[in-house]
């Protein structure tokens, strides 16, 4: 008990650090605005409809970052560098958009996910081409959204249409001339386990 | 208990199950890296949805659905993509705005463009997931690379319809 105390502590700077205090004022700004624009009953049901979302999305949550995390464990870390690191050539990043498209869940899991797989030090390029691939051609969404409020036709056409369009992102963001990664804490920020 | 949420957790199970089998560690540190990432992140995102679900009331829904009506070729593409960028909410608004629009008329590369931007795009999947957890930068670079996409998937729609009609 006393060591999860001590991890949960540990970490508290980060989780409480400049986002946090940013976000948390957009929600006070927002808050106001709706209470004094639509008024207390609108107020109340944003509120009540984000603490429903939040309650929805806690086991989700839970899941997704079992599965990063043990995916992070089971794969090695240099294998995932040769797999989708920079020099992976378009052959990464195809692999790396195919695993978008399959990652189950929301958005949560994949962002975790990319969380993962950006401290496994894989390359932009590859981490645009999986957000790419996971937005665009998501088998859960297509078989949950697309077929059923568009049609088989319109979905066939827009993934046909869309599948060249991950590994091209990918390609532009590696030609890009900023380093996403380059002074994020969260990216040198201790990682449990990886002393080994 | 929807099913999209048992294949996680089945996969996660199924995950530790592996991991264990190695006995070697690989299952402690998973679940040590796994908590690491939810105490830093759960904050964050609790203001931000509480954040985003405010801003939501406050834009009204039925403006978006004014612009995106008409079938008018190249200028209701590039409408249809910006359009996208402006709905900061799941799939359940986007997918019954673009069904409702697609019976009323509105064409099929206009509503390709509009489902790729709001894909590429979505705001709140912005400010509640990706600029908390991955930062402005790595925004900056995705943007860049993906802000022709919902332009072209649009025109090659409207390409390949050429080609089969």
């Amino acid at each position: 008990m006393k060591q999860v105390a001590r991890f949960v502590a540990e970490r508290l700077p980060e989780a409480f650090g400049p986002v946090f205090f940013l976000f948390a004022g957009i929600a006070v700004a927002s808050g106001f605005a709706c209470y004094v624009v639509l008024g207390p009953a609108a107020f109340e049901r944003a509120l009540g409809q984000d603490g429903d979302l939040l309650l929805s999305l806690l086991p989700r949550i839970l899941a997704a970052v079992a599965v990063a995390g043990l995916v992070r464990a089971i794969i090695p870390r240099e294998r995932l560098g040769a797999l989708l690191g920079r020099g992976s050539g378009v052959r990464g990043l195809a692999l790396a958009a195919a695993a978008g498209m399959v990652t189950p869940g929301g958005p949560f899991a994949s962002f975790t996910f990319m969380v993962m797989l950006r401290d496994s030090g894989i390359d932009r390029g590859a981490l645009v081409a999986y957000a790419t691939g996971w937005a665009l051609l998501g088998i859960q969404r297509i078989l949950v959204w697309d077929i059923p409020m568009m049609g088989p036709d319109f979905t066939l056409l827009r993934f046909a249409v869309s599948a060249p369009l991950p590994i091209l992102a990918g390609l532009l963001a590696r030609a890009i001339p900023i380093d996403p990664f380059v002074g994020r804490p969260d990216s040198a920020g201790g990682t449990p386990g990886s002393g080994r | 208990m929807s099913a999209s949420l048992v294949f996680i957790w089945l996969l996660a199970a199924a995950l530790a199950g592996t991991a264990a089998s190695r006995r070697d560690g690989s299952l402690r540190d998973g679940i040590a890296y796994g908590a690491d990432q939810l105490v830093r992140l759960l904050p964050r995102l609790v203001v931000a949805l509480a954040a985003a679900g405010f801003i939501a009331q406050l834009i009204p829904g039925g403006a978006v659905g004014r612009w995106l009506g008409a079938d008018s070729g190249a200028l209701g593409i590039a409408i249809a993509a910006f359009a996208g960028v402006l709905i900061p909410s799941g799939p359940v608004v986007t997918f019954s705005l673009a069904a409702v629009l697609f019976h009323a008329g509105a064409g099929t590369p206009q509503m390709v463009a509009f489902i790729t931007s709001w894909s590429v795009f979505a705001l709140h999947r912005i400010t509640i997931y990706e600029l908390p957890m991955l930062g402005w930068r790595f925004l900056v670079v995705r943007g860049l690379s993906v802000l022709l996409l919902p332009l072209i998937a649009g025109f090659a729609a409207g390409a390949v319809l050429l080609v089969v009609a």
